[in-house]
């Protein structure tokens, strides 16, 4: 009776033979050149200086990092700076993305919790997180607190609103389906609702994650002993462009993981979009 | 006397359904005016209309979905106040849920009533294979072709043992070959479980292929009932039959005055 769907699935692996062109169209092929492209440009613009000494070769700021894994700066390794800024946004992301997505969610589903959050919110949303550097190290002193606080402020927003809009868009056809299925209210929330709207909250803890990193750099380059906005500013302070390079170039690795980790997390628990952005 | 031996005997009763939707706070929409019907047990009934007729309201009021403006429908005798799992819908637009395999989707009807896993597993295998879908259980919805997707909407229906099939235009989205497939096997579907159909088309073919019964819909709003037609020819029926040819004939001649 297999048959009858009309369709016989098969899986068909294709060989083609090893030519020019197809190594041309590999996609690993293209990653990799499109790579090495852009560190030969940096490596011939920094040799020729171009932006004077302004500009270290690719080979200084490798060299650098390797000596910041093992020399402390103010204490602490590159690993511990590392560490000291991802904890900042470790704490600020959970916090804000604990509250802020349920938040959202209740918003879209009671309209009295959205009469009351939503004019409050829609007042602060524009409002751009580092705004609140200054007032946050007024009240809370240069320690840890200010900056879990403006990371919280900064990551809030996109959480909430698109776990909102998540909600907002499932095709209301759906909740029908559950109910001619003879399900309750609680099912369309948790059997639609929810599903639904995961992708949306991915997507608004991607967006967070990025803000994340913007608004623990901006505290630590205003005030901070630890950090890789620390490492910057020192690198600055000491006329030392490989350390801010290096700095920048830390942050985009760890910036890049820690945004790798939210799309395993988003496959794990969405299964079934796994093989739509599969290319 | 007739009357009352007629009202007994129905599945469902429709009377003198009204509909008028306001839009935006004002405007008014007519959409369905004094349709009454009934429909016998295991019969399968076909409501033929163009575009706009009113057709998925009307459904969509049968199912619960809706609440008439004037008139009411029994299922049973009883009187439709909600929808409710005794009324099984195939949807339009397919509306299977993405994040849900085949299997997962067939089985939510029982999942919700509470039936055991290993039970309702067993009543969604036999729904899929009674579809002919074995060997798609695990497949998403998004790697199915449309007509697959429709098999899923009208297992999943089934799975949840409804005693009335409500089906709104669902095979409106697929091309003429799928399509015209996907008729034979709904009357083979009709005829290994026999259910009271309700099922909404446009298309003149589809609804003398299927039907015991043809209910016409004017082609304007609001919708009106128009002529019924039986269709008393014997299954399984061929396209190219005279007597479907005729009945055909019949049908568009009587619809092209209205439209
Ligand atoms: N919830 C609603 N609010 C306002 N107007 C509605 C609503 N639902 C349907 N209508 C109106 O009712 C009319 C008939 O809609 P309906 O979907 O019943 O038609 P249909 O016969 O199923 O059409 P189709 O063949 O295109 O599916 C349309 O003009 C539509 O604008
Ligand atoms: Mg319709």
């Amino acid at each position: 009776m297999a048959d009858i769907a009309n369709e016989v699935q098969q899986q068909v692996r294709e060989r083609r033979p090893l030519t020019l062109s197809v190594v041309l169209k590999n996609r690993w092929f293209l990653y990799g050149l499109s790579i090495l492209v852009f560190f030969l440009v940096w490596d011939m613009t920094a040799a020729a200086k171009a932006f004077r000494s302004g500009l270290p070769r690719p080979h200084e700021v490798a060299l650098q990092l390797w000596r910041m894994l093992f020399d402390p700066l103010a204490g602490k390794s590159l690993l511990g700076h590392v560490w000291a800024s991802t904890q900042r946004i470790l704490i600020g992301f959970t916090i804000a993305s604990l509250v802020a997505v349920p938040l959202g969610l209740m918003m879209a589903l009671n309209r009295y919790v959205n009469a009351i959050v939503k004019p409050l919110f829609d007042l602060l949303k524009p409002m751009p997180p580092l705004a609140w550097i200054s007032i946050a190290i007024l009240w809370f002193g240069i320690g840890e607190t200010s900056k879990v606080f403006i990371i919280i402020i900064g990551t809030f927003v996109p959480c909430l609103l698109d776990a909102y809009n998540g909600v907002r868009l499932v095709e209301p056809e759906l909740y029908d389906v559950i109910r001619m299925l003879g399900g309750k209210r609680r099912h369309e929330i948790i059997q639609v609702c929810f599903p639904a709207a995961f992708p949306a909250i991915f997507a608004g803890l991607q967006i967070a994650l990025s803000i994340a990193w913007s608004c623990v750099l901006a505290a630590e380059l205003v005030s901070a002993r630890s950090g890789l906005g620390f490492i910057i500013i020192l690198g600055m302070n000491l006329s030392r462009p490989a350390m801010i390079v290096g700095g920048m170039v830390v942050i985009a690795l760890v910036a890049w993981s820690m945004s790798q980790l939210v799309s395993a997390l988003e496959r794990f628990v969405c299964p079934w979009k796994r093989e739509i952005d599969g290319r | 006397m007739r009357e009352e031996s007629h009202s007994c005997q129905a599945k469902i009763v429709c009377e003198d359904i009204t509909k008028v939707f306001i839009q935006k706070g004002t405007q008014r929409v007519h959409v369905l005016d004094h349709i009454s019907l009934d429909v016998k047990e295991n019969e399968f009934v076909v409501i033929l209309g163009p575009g706009q007729s009113g057709k998925s309201t009307l459904l969509r009021i049968i199912a619960g979905l809706e609440t008439p403006t004037e008139g009411s429908v029994r299922i049973d005798g009883r009187e439709v106040d909600g929808p409710g799992p005794d009324r099984g819908l195939v949807f339009q637009g397919y509306m299977l849920f993405a994040w849900k395999t085949v299997l997962g989707n067939v089985e939510m009807g029982p999942k919700l009533r509470g039936v055991p896993k290993k039970e309702r597993r067993e009543i969604a295998a036999h729904y899929i294979h009674l579809v002919g879908l074995d060997g798609f259980e695990n497949h998403y919805p998004h790697q199915l072709s449309g007509g697959m997707k429709q098999r899923v909407g009208i297992a999943r229906a089934y799975a949840n043992n409804p005693q009335v099939m409500l089906l709104d235009e669902p095979f409106g989205q697929l091309d003429a070959q799928t399509r015209y497939f996907m008729e034979k096997e709904t009357a083979r579907i009709w005829e290994t479980e026999k259910r009271t159909i309700l099922f909404v088309t446009n298309n003149i073919d589809e609804a003398i292929y299927l039907a015991d019964r043809i209910i016409t819909l004017e082609g304007k709003l609001p919708g009106r009932m128009n002529v019924v037609y039986n269709v008393d020819l014997p299954r399984p029926r061929e396209h190219t039959d005279m007597a479907f040819l005729k009945l055909r004939h019949k049908i568009t001649e009587a619809s092209a005055l209205t439209l």
